[in-house]
C-alpha cells in the first residue's frame, strides 16, 4: 500500500478509496432497498389496512370472501395442470434432443426456446384466432374435415387456459431435464448395460432417478411461473369466466373505489404460494448433489433409435408446432392479411396494419417509444445495481452482503402483479409520489428484473480472477481506476448480456404495467392489451409480430454474445 | 325524450342534498368558473389538457385533433372502461397525485361519487342551456354528454327473417349457445344489465344467463363476435357500435326492443385539482359545444344537446322508450348488485 500511495499520489489515498467505493456501492444498495424492500414492506402494511386503519380484519375479510376462495382454487388447479403438462411435454422432448439420434434435434431445441421467448399473452391472443369456439382456424378445419356442427374445441375454458400457459412454461422442465440428461455420464449407463440391463431398464433405473430432481424442479418452476402470468389468465380466463389470483387482484384495484387492503392481502397469498413452491423446488434441486452431475466434461451416450426415431420426431414436431409455429404463424398471417378470417393470398396481402401500428395509431406508437425508453433505462439501472451487488458478494467481506444478494434475487419469486401492488402502495404517496408518471414503471421494471442482472453480473465477475484487479491496485491504480480499466473491460460482454436479459422481458412486460400505467405512459404491451379490448385485431397482430421480432433478435444476440445460450443454463429468465 | 325523469331526479336530489354542504360555491375553485372567464392566452400557456375518458378512441382522436387544430393545445388522454377511468381518478385523488383535468365516463354513478368526494369543480357553461335539466347537475359539476342505448345486435345470416326482437326472446331456449354479452372484469357491464333487471325483473336477466352466453371484455368485441357469426346475437350495450357495423356493410342489424331500451348516461366534468384550469375549461367547452358534439354524433353516438341531430339514419330518441337507472341508488347498492351479477353469470365482476 505504501508503494501504491507514492506511485499514484492522490487517487490511492485510503480515504479517497473508501469514499468512491462507498458512494458507488452505497448508492446501489440504497436503490435496491428502496425499489425492492420498501414496496414489500408496504404490501404487508397495505394488507393490514394502512393508512386508513390498522388491524387484521382486512386479511380476515379477504380470505373469507367466496370469490377470493374461488380464485385461489382456480389458481391452484392451473398450477397443477401446467406442472403436469410440462412433464408430459418437456421430458420426452428433452430426452429426444439430449440423448437420441432423432433428426432435427437442434430445430426442436430452438423452437422450444422460441415458444419460451414469445410473451405468453401473445400466445394467448394467437390461440383466440386458432381455437376461438367457432371462428378459430383449427375449429374451422375440424368442422370441414369431420363435419362438426360447431367448433369442437373451446379455448375459453379451464383446459384452454392450462393449455395456453402450459405450452409456454413446459420450457422450464424441458431445459432443466435437457441439461441434466446431458450431464449424466455414459459410463454409468454402460455399466448397467454390461450387467445385463436392457435399454429401457437403463432409462428407468439409471437415467430417471438421476434426472428426477431436475424434472420435479422444472415442473415446480413451470407451476410457479404459471401462477403469475396475468396476460393469458386475463385474455383467455375473462371470457371463460374463470378468475385467478392475479386477475382477481387486478379487478380489486381496478373497480371503484379501489380496495387496496384486499388487493394487498391477495398479493401476500400469492407470495406465500410462490415462496412455498420455490422452497420446495430448491429442496429438490439440492438433492442433485448425489448425482454425478459436475463441472467436469462428461461423455454422453447417444442412443440409436432406429425406426422409433420417426414417431418420436412426429411427437416433438407436434409439440413445437402448437407451442411456437402455429401461434406465431397465425399472428403473422393476421398482421399481413386485409381480413384475418380470409385465407392469405396475394389479394389479401397488406402492409397497412404495420403502417397503422408503427406510425399511425397514437397509443401504439407511444407504446413502442415508451417501451424502448423504459427497457433501456431499466436494463441500465439494473445492471448497475446488479454489478454492485455481485461485486460486494464476490470481492468484499462487507457484512450483510449475503442478505443483499438474497434481496436482489427475491423478485424472481414475486409475480408482476404483486410487485405492482407493492410499488403502487409505496410510490403513490410521499416521500416519492411518482404514481401516474413513467418513473413508476421504470421503478417496477428495475425491481422486477434486477435478479436477472444480478445473476448475470455475478457469473461474469466469477470468471474474472480477482488477482488481475489486485495486480492493478499493487501497481498503483485506485479502486475506481482498477474497476474502470480492468474489471469493466473484461466483463463488458457479460454485462451486455445482463443488459439484454433485462431489456427483453422489460420491453414486453404486461402484468405489472397494467396496474401502473396511465394516459401517456402506455407501453407496447398495454397498446396490445387495450387495442385487443377494442377489437382492433389487425393492429394488435402487427404489434405482436413487431414485439416478437425485437425480442427474438435480442435473444439471438444474447446467445451469440454468451457463446452458449441461456437455454442450456439452469433456469431461463422470468417473464410475464 | 322520455327519460324516466322522476327516478333520475329523485336520485339526484337525494345525492346533492348530502353533498351540497361539502361542495364549494361557484367561483371559489381555481381558474375560470364559467365559460366567459376562460383566458385563451393562459390556456395556451398551460400547454396541454389531460382527459380521462371511456369513449371509443376513434371518436376521441377525432374530437382531439379538431381541438388541437383550432387552439394549438395538445390533448393527452387515458382511455379505459368507465370503471378503469373512475378507479384511476379516485386512486390518484387518494394519493394526492391528480393527473386529469377533464373526466368523462359512461357511468353517471361514477361522476356522482366523484362529486361526493369533492373532486369535481362547478362550472357554468352555455352548454347547460342546450341540455335537458334532468341530464345535468344543478351545481354544474357534471353534465351529460351522450346517451347510449342497449340494443339486440344480430347476424342476419344466422337469423334470417325471424331475429330476436325482445329482451325476453334472448332468454328463450333457442338462444342456447348463441348469445354474447359484455362486462369487463371490473364490472363495466353491470349498470345496464341492472337497468334492465330493475325495469323488467331479474327473471329476464337470469333467463339470458341460462343460455350460457359468451362473455367478452368490451362492447366492441361483441360486434366482432356477431359479425363473424361466432355468436348469432348480442346484448350490445352501445347502439353506436351496432349502427357502425351495419353502416360498414357487415351482415348485421339491430333492434331497439319494444319493452324499453336501457339507456346509459355518459357525463363529463372538470376536476377541481386541475393545474391547467383554463385549458381544461376550453376543452370542456369544445367537448360539450355543438361542434365537438357533432363529431361525437359522426361516430354514431346520440348527443345530449337538444340542438344536435341524432346519428345519420338512426331512430330519434323521442321514438324510443328509454329505461333509466336511479344512479344514486345504484352507487349505494353497487357492491350488492355486483355480487348478484357474479352469482347469476359467474366470473369476475370486481365485487
Amino acid at each position: 500500500m505504501q508503494v501504491a500511495a507514492t506511485a499514484s499520489a492522490s487517487s490511492a489515498v485510503p480515504g479517497a478509496r473508501i469514499s468512491v467505493q462507498g458512494i458507488v456501492l452505497g448508492l446501489a444498495v440504497a436503490l435496491l432497498l428502496f425499489l425492492v424492500g420498501y414496496p414489500l414492506l408496504w404490501l404487508i402494511l397495505g394488507a393490514l389496512g394502512v393508512p386508513q386503519s390498522f388491524g387484521l380484519e382486512h386479511l380476515q375479510r379477504a380470505f373469507t370472501r367466496p370469490q377470493n376462495y374461488a380464485a385461489l382454487v382456480n389458481t391452484l388447479q392451473l398450477a397443477l395442470g401446467t406442472g403436469l403438462m410440462s412433464i408430459v411435454l418437456g421430458v420426452p422432448l428433452a430426452w429426444a434432443t439430449a440423448r437420441s439420434d432423432m433428426p432435427l434435434r437442434h430445430v426442436v431445441h430452438a423452437l422450444v426456446a422460441l415458444s419460451y421467448i414469445t410473451p405468453p399473452y401473445l400466445t394467448a391472443l394467437a390461440y383466440i384466432f386458432l381455437l376461438g369456439p367457432d371462428a378459430g382456424h383449427f375449429n374451422r378445419l375440424l368442422q370441414a374435415w369431420f363435419g362438426f356442427e360447431s367448433g369442437p374445441l373451446n379455448i375459453f375454458s379451464m383446459p384452454g387456459v392450462i393449455f395456453v400457459i402450459g405450452i409456454h412454461v413446459f420450457a422450464f422442465t424441458y431445459f432443466l431435464t435437457h441439461s441434466a440428461l446431458k450431464s449424466v455420464d455414459a459410463s454409468l449407463e454402460e455399466s448397467a448395460q454390461m450387467l445385463g440391463a436392457r435399454r429401457w431398464q437403463t432409462a428407468l433405473r439409471i437415467n430417471l432417478p438421476l434426472v428426477a430432481p431436475a424434472i420435479t424442479s422444472g415442473a415446480l418452476l413451470a407451476a410457479i411461473d404459471s401462477l403469475a402470468l396475468f396476460g393469458p389468465q386475463a385474455i383467455i380466463g375473462t371470457p371463460a369466466q374463470i378468475v385467478f389470483l392475479p386477475t382477481r387482484i387486478y379487478a380489486t384495484i381496478g373497480s371503484y373505489p379501489p380496495r387496496w387492503a384486499e388487493a394487498s392481502a391477495l398479493s401476500l397469498l400469492l407470495v406465500v404460494l410462490t415462496v412455498a413452491g420455490l422452497a420446495l423446488q430448491r429442496g429438490y434441486l439440492e438433492r442433485r448433489s448425489y448425482v454425478t452431475v459436475g463441472g467436469r466434461g462428461v461423455r454422453t451416450q447417444v442412443i440409436a433409435l432406429g425406426a422409433w426415431r420417426w414417431p418420436l420426431l412426429a411427437f416433438c414436431l407436434t409439440v413445437v408446432f402448437f407451442s411456437a409455429v402455429a401461434p406465431i404463424g397465425v399472428l403473422a398471417l393476421t398482421a399481413f392479411s386485409k381480413s384475418w378470417t380470409e385465407p392469405l393470398s396475394v389479394g389479401n396481402f397488406t402492409l397497412a396494419h404495420f403502417n397503422a401500428a408503427l406510425f399511425q395509431d397514437q397509443v401504439s406508437v407511444r407504446g413502442i417509444v415508451n417501451s424502448l425508453k423504459l427497457a433501456t433505462g431499466a436494463a441500465a439501472i439494473a445492471v448497475l445495481i446488479g454489478a454492485a451487488v455481485a461485486y460486494l458478494d464476490l470481492r468484499t467481506t462487507v457484512r450483510g452482503r449475503r442478505l443483499l444478494d438474497y434481496l436482489a434475487i427475491l423478485p424472481l419469486g414475486l409475480p408482476g402483479t404483486v410487485m405492482a401492488v407493492g410499488i403502487l402502495l409505496a410510490f403513490i404517496r410521499l416521500p416519492i409520489p411518482i404514481y401516474g408518471t413513467i418513473w413508476i414503471l421504470l421503478a417496477a421494471y428495475v425491481a422486477r428484473f434486477i435478479p436477472l442482472a444480478t445473476r448475470s453480473a455475478n457469473a461474469t465477475f466469477r470468471q474474472i480472477d480477482p488477482s488481475l484487479e489486485e495486480a492493478g491496485r499493487i501497481t498503483g491504480a485506485s479502486w475506481w481506476y482498477a474497476i474502470r480499466r480492468i474489471l469493466l473491460p473484461l466483463s463488458r460482454p457479460g454485462l451486455l448480456v445482463a443488459f439484454l436479459l433485462v431489456f427483453i422481458p422489460a420491453f414486453s412486460e404486461l402484468s405489472a404495467t397494467i396496474l401502473l400505467y396511465t394516459g401517456g405512459t402506455e407501453t407496447i404491451a398495454i397498446a396490445i392489451y387495450r387495442l385487443n379490448d377494442l377489437g382492433q385485431l389487425e393492429i394488435v397482430s402487427a404489434l405482436a409480430v413487431f414485439t416478437i421480432a425485437v425480442v427474438l433478435t435480442l435473444a439471438a444476440l444474447v446467445t451469440w454474445l454468451s457463446g452458449s445460450s441461456w437455454t442450456t443454463g439452469e433456469t431461463p429468465p422470468v417473464r410475464g | 325524450m322520455r327519460i324516466a325523469r322522476r327516478t333520475l331526479l329523485k336520485g339526484l336530489t337525494a345525492s346533492s342534498a348530502t353533498t351540497l354542504i361539502g361542495s364549494r360555491a361557484w367561483g371559489q375553485a381555481a381558474g375560470p368558473s364559467e365559460a366567459g372567464q376562460i383566458d385563451l392566452a393562459k390556456a395556451k400557456a398551460e400547454g396541454k389538457v389531460v382527459l380521462y375518458t371511456s369513449l371509443d378512441t376513434q371518436i376521441v382522436d377525432a374530437i382531439n385533433a379538431a381541438f388541437t387544430q383550432k387552439h394549438g393545445i395538445e390533448v393527452q388522454y387515458f382511455r379505459g372502461g368507465s370503471t378503469d377511468v373512475t378507479s384511476k381518478v379516485l386512486a390518484e385523488a387518494d394519493a394526492g397525485r391528480p393527473q386529469a383535468d377533464v373526466v368523462d365516463a359512461s357511468d353517471l354513478a361514477a361522476l356522482l361519487l366523484m362529486k361526493d368526494r369533492g373532486l369535481l369543480k362547478p362550472f357554468k357553461s352555455p352548454a347547460m342551456d342546450a341540455v335537458a335539466k334532468d341530464l345535468r347537475d344543478p351545481d354544474g359539476t357534471w353534465i351529460t354528454d351522450r346517451l347510449t342505448q342497449a340494443v339486440i345486435h344480430y347476424n342476419t345470416k344466422e337469423f334470417g327473417s325471424a331475429p330476436p326482437a325482445t329482451w325476453a326472446d334472448l332468454g328463450k331456449s333457442g338462444m342456447n349457445g348463441r348469445l354474447t354479452y359484455f362486462s369487463s372484469p371490473n364490472g363495466d357491464g353491470a349498470p345496464r344489465i341492472y337497468t334492465l333487471a330493475s325495469h323488467l325483473g331479474w327473471d329476464v336477466v337470469k333467463a339470458m344467463a341460462a343460455t350460457k352466453p359468451l362473455r367478452v371484455q368490451t362492447p366492441q368485441v361483441i360486434a366482432q363476435v356477431v359479425e363473424r357469426g361466432e355468436r348469432g346475437a348480442g346484448f350490445l350495450q352501445n347502439d353506436n357500435i351496432a349502427w357502425r357495423s351495419k353502416l360498414q356493410g357487415k351482415p348485421t342489424d339491430y333492434v331497439f326492443p319494444a319493452e324499453g331500451v336501457p339507456t346509459e348516461i355518459g357525463a363529463c366534468g372538470l376536476l377541481k385539482s386541475s393545474t391547467r384550469p383554463h385549458a381544461a375549461a376550453l376543452y370542456y367547452e369544445w367537448w360539450m359545444g355543438a361542434e365537438g358534439q357533432a363529431i361525437l354524433v359522426k361516430g354514431g353516438k346520440y348527443s345530449s344537446r337538444t340542438d344536435v341531430a341524432p346519428p345519420e339514419g338512426s331512430t330519434p330518441l323521442s321514438k324510443l322508450k328509454l329505461l333509466t337507472l336511479d344512479y344514486a341508488q345504484y352507487k349505494k347498492d353497487k357492491p350488492k348488485i355486483l355480487d348478484q351479477m357474479a352469482s347469476i353469470f359467474g366470473g369476475e365482476w370486481g365485487n
